[in-house]
């Protein structure tokens, strides 16, 4: 067996980014993956003449060629090439307003198209919605400011140049909307993207949300042409190129050290020596699970209590193949988020809750974005809501495969009711994925692929400022969505790249210790 | 940079410490919590991992013999309960014979609720010449264990997506999977009418008969008719299932599905019989058929290549590599078989892709019937082994397997 000098543990998004990276950077890199095909939840799957995107909804941070993203900047440095298609509209949202009114809008991408809609729905928004894409930006900025000083950000220069970010950024979006005197129906609409961060607005930073929204109100979205399968085996086949060895069907039992420091893992295809592991694992599990306890320190258990295992992003996905067109079907949007209400805490409460009470979910049909997505005359949508961990656990075997199909009528229901689209009838393929399936296939707590909730203290900026508190084992740091860029597609391929950059600097001062 | 025009006003007091402090603040969050030891065990996925083994070990508690068939009653070596599944589903054994290291699927021919106490069966036909069954029919005993999958596949009923009325045609040993979906009709586990056309050659030759009559004695959903293909006889169908046979039984005036399982020769007989049917592709389900045994016959197969041409495929796995020989006539995985090397495979189809491989070098053909693979995979060179045959030397990477 060869000896590498970094062993990247999971070939999910973050995974495949770290592999690159320190490809890029010369180290002789395996990245082993313990599934038969890479990405993770950036997979897809097949059933009958379909082939179906299991998780992406939209990449964020992406950007078209000429206002390019981080994502794209990134994948470009890799020499990461596949075709995109772009979802135009950021979204449609059927739900209601705080006050109980009704709530059907369709909300462009582009910022003023964006703030010039809204005024047609909430009358007289213009200057406070123009006010908040304006503290959008100055977020923005202050973020790559504060990242590109490598956690010694000058107080003066934040003071005088953000100062709007440093009065909001560390508050709960709500309050600074409120600060903001946001009329309440903006805010209503403003609060659709919650789930893609899996916390609410009286929880989620501020300075999180802002830097996702802005993204894609100001940049779009894009899939890829043939599903995140091939994002992901693009990325593989770059990293092959690039004189990177990847094994499929391996898995990580347990992380060996010499002393205190990591010396290799043991896996299904045997022990593997190396320098360095990024491990696109949750910590709890390698703690719990794959290494010696005497090696964790206190501050790391203290920190998994304090987090007390919440995990955000349950996933809970149905998927339809059908047999009509979209025009057919009477679908006209890519993603339609529908809730009971806009209110982003009841809604949480109600995930919470279980199926029962669960009326949130997103619907989606990628032909809209995508017309080849499947074979003429079909198309391909999908719903997806969280489950609640608990009632996940209770089920008893013999009421899974109905209980997991009882979630999908009532999205299909759902769907029916309040926007007259009916697939009933049209359904040539279907799959369901619930947190089960998720927790089957990547491993991931409770079928988790957001990680910790980026909740209150534990949000994506404090974690960015403790990254170096954060990681004392040597040569073993845990990627993904439970790192500090917490969770999504462009997240996890930062955060790996971003990983991957504190590994290399690492092994570079060991090396300079040596000598 | 343009002046912001917003001043956010003051949201409480010190709020630009408050920014600077979001280190802090987490530092005493993260202190005030105990130290306790840290459980990698959460209960979602200790019950994901009940349903979907990575594999199972499994023992045979009892043989029932019939015709030229066994029922292999099997329970776990460790005595735990068996994963749940979907009347329909097939377990994949991997056996080694000889030196080789094969895999078999053979569909659940018990209701799912028998999982629960602890069994599933599985009944194995005799096939004369074949590699596998005849071994498993003459060798295997009571208390021997087997290595299997976790149950798979997609061949069952879908009530959102299936008709309520199922019209099932089975040949042969197809039947084991239209067993078990009337066992869990009668258990009251599945909530759709089937109706089985049940070829088989002559009335001796009927497997399940009395398992068949008796569920359909107590339980008005299940309907069986018998089909002898070469015996005529009173009480029974004459002759082959054809469209005429289907609408014969039909229900009239209302949507059905049919679910078809039998050998290769039965798809291909009835496959103008169902166009003929004019069904929407959603109402038509069938098993999976495995890989031809006959590539040279497929459309797009290279004419210029001899019958039975020998092939060697160097092949990677993790840090390990292989030399060995091929035959043009075989699937790739047969040849990784008979080297006796640990590859993953299951369906033998194409379908569950868990033998997807890379490529690096060399060519293969893919029966078109057998073509599954996602389109990444296509564009980016991976196979699935199992139903790609060798048309040149091959260097081949295959992933691990776990048991």
């Amino acid at each position: 067996m060869p000896k590498y000098d970094i062993v990247v543990v999971g070939a999910g998004n973050a995974g495949l980014s770290a592999a690159l990276q320190c490809r890029l950077a010369g180290k002789k890199t395996l990245l082993i993956e313990q599934h038969n095909v890479p990405g993770g939840a950036a997979t897809s799957f097949v059933r009958g003449r379909f082939e179906i995107e299991p998780s992406l909804h939209e990449l964020c941070d992406f950007g078209p060629a000429d206002n390019p993203g981080d994502v794209r900047n990134i994948l470009d440095a890799y020499g990461v090439k596949l075709d995109w298609y772009e979802c135009k509209d950021c979204f449609r949202i059927v739900s209601k307003y705080s006050d109980g009114s009704p709530m059907d809008v369709t909300m462009p991408s582009g910022i003023e198209a964006f703030i010039d809609k809204m005024e047609e729905y909430v009358p007289g928004s213009r200057e406070k919605t123009q006010q908040l894409f304006d503290l959008f930006q100055e977020v923005l900025d202050g973020i790559a400011y504060i990242t590109a000083s490598k956690g010694h950000a000058d107080s003066k220069v934040l003071q005088a140049k953000y100062p709007n970010m440093l009065r909001t950024g560390a508050y709960s979006t709500k309050k600074v909307f409120k600060a903001l005197k946001l009329p309440q129906k903006c805010q209503d609409i403003l609060s659709t993207y919650w789930s893609y961060l899996g916390v609410d607005m009286e929880h989620l930073a501020f300075i999180h949300y802002a830097a996702m929204v802005h993204k894609y109100v100001s940049r779009s979205a894009y899939i890829p042409a043939h599903t995140s399968h091939q994002l992901s085996t693009a990325m593989v086949e770059r990293f092959r190129e690039l004189g990177g060895e990847i094994w499929f069907n391996c898995r990580a039992e347990e992380f060996l050290f010499e002393g205190d420091r990591l010396c290799g893992l043991r896996t299904n295809l045997g022990v593997i020596d190396c320098d360095y592991c990024l491990a696109n694992i949750n910590p709890d599990i390698i703690y719990g699970k794959m290494m010696p306890k005497e090696l964790i320190p206190e501050r790391e258990k203290k920190l998994s209590k304090a987090r007390g295992r919440i995990m955000g992003g349950r996933m809970y996905t149905a998927y339809f193949c059908l047999d009509a067109t979209p025009e057919e079907l009477g679908i006209e949007d890519y993603s339609i988020f529908l809730s009971g209400t806009a209110d982003s805490a009841e809604e949480y409460r109600n995930i919470q809750g279980g199926m029962k009470t669960n009326d949130y979910t997103i619907f989606l049909c990628y032909n809209i974005a995508n017309p080849g997505f499947s074979a003429p005359g079909t198309c391909v949508c999908s719903f997806t809501t969280f489950g609640a961990p608990d009632e996940w656990a209770a089920l008893e075997q013999k009421d899974y495969f109905k209980f997991k199909n009882e979630g999908a009528k009532k999205m299909l229901r759902i769907l029916k009711e309040k926007t007259g689209i009916d697939l009933s009838g049209h359904i040539e393929e279907m799959e369901v994925a619930s947190p089960l399936t998720f927790a089957r296939f990547l491993g991931v707590p409770e079928g988790s692929v957001y990680g910790y909730e980026t909740r209150d203290w534990d949000g994506m900026m404090a974690r960015m400022m403790m990254l170096g508190a954060d990681y004392p084992i040597k040569g073993l740091r845990p990627i993904g969505a439970a790192g500090p860029r917490g969770d999504g597609y462009s997240a996890t391929i930062i955060c790996g790249q971003l990983m991957a950059a504190n590994a290399l600097k690492d092994l570079k001062e060991w090396e300079g210790g040596k000598a | 940079m343009s002046e912001l025009n917003v001043k956010v006003g003051l949201i409480g007091k010190f709020d630009m410490l408050k920014f600077k402090n979001m280190a802090k603040t987490r530092e005493k969050a993260i202190q005030a919590a105990p130290a306790d030891e840290i459980s990698g065990v959460f209960p979602v996925n200790e019950k994901a991992r009940a349903l979907h083994p990575d594999f199972l070990e499994l023992t045979i508690d009892s043989i029932i013999a019939r015709n030229n068939a066994k029922t292999f009653v099997l329970k776990r070596a460790d005595g735990k309960p068996l994963p749940y599944f979907r009347a329909g589903q097939y377990i994949s054994l991997k056996l080694p014979i000889d030196g080789s290291l094969v895999t078999r699927s053979y569909s659940l021919c018990s209701s799912p609720k028998e999982a629960l106490s602890g069994t599933y069966a599985i009944t194995v036909r005799a096939n004369p010449g074949g590699f596998v069954a005849d071994r498993l029919l003459s060798e295997k005993k009571q208390g021997d264990t087997v290595i299997a999958s976790g149950p798979q596949g997609f061949f069952y009923y879908e009530d959102l997506r299936d008709a309520k009325q199922v019209i099932g045609l089975a040949g042969g040993s197809g039947i084991t999977p239209f067993l078990s979906m009337a066992r869990a009709i009668c258990d009251g586990i599945e909530d759709f009418t089937l109706t089985l056309l049940y070829g088989s050659r002559t009335e001796e030759d009927i497997l399940f008969r009395g398992e068949l009559d008796e569920i359909a004695r107590v339980c008005p959903k299940f309907k069986v008719v018998h089909v002898l293909s070469d015996e005529e006889k009173e009480g029974f169908e004459q002759g082959f299932i054809t469209a005429e046979l289907i609408r014969k039984y039909a229900p009239e005036g209302e949507a059905y599905s049919v679910f078809l399982c039998g050998p290769e020769a039965m798809y291909r007989f009835l496959k103008p019989e169902i166009a003929e049917l004019g069904l929407p592709e959603r109402l038509f389900r069938r098993k999976l058929i495995d890989v031809t045994k006959t590539p040279w016959a497929c459309e797009g197969y290279p004419k210029d290549l001899e019958e039975g041409a020998s092939f060697e495929i160097t092949v990677k796995q993790g840090p390990q590599t292989w030399t060995i020989p091929a035959s043009a006539d075989e699937p790739v995985l047969v040849a990784l078989e008979r080297a006796g090397i640990k590859a993953p495979s299951r369906c033998r189809a194409g379908e569950c892709g868990w033998c997807r491989s890379r490529l690096i070098e060399g060519t293969v053909f893919i029966p078109p019937e057998n073509e599954m693979r996602r389109w990444a995979d296509v564009h980016y060179g991976y196979i699935h082994p199992c139903c790609s045959f060798p048309t040149s030397d091959l260097v081949l990477e295959i992933p691990g397997e776990f048991y």
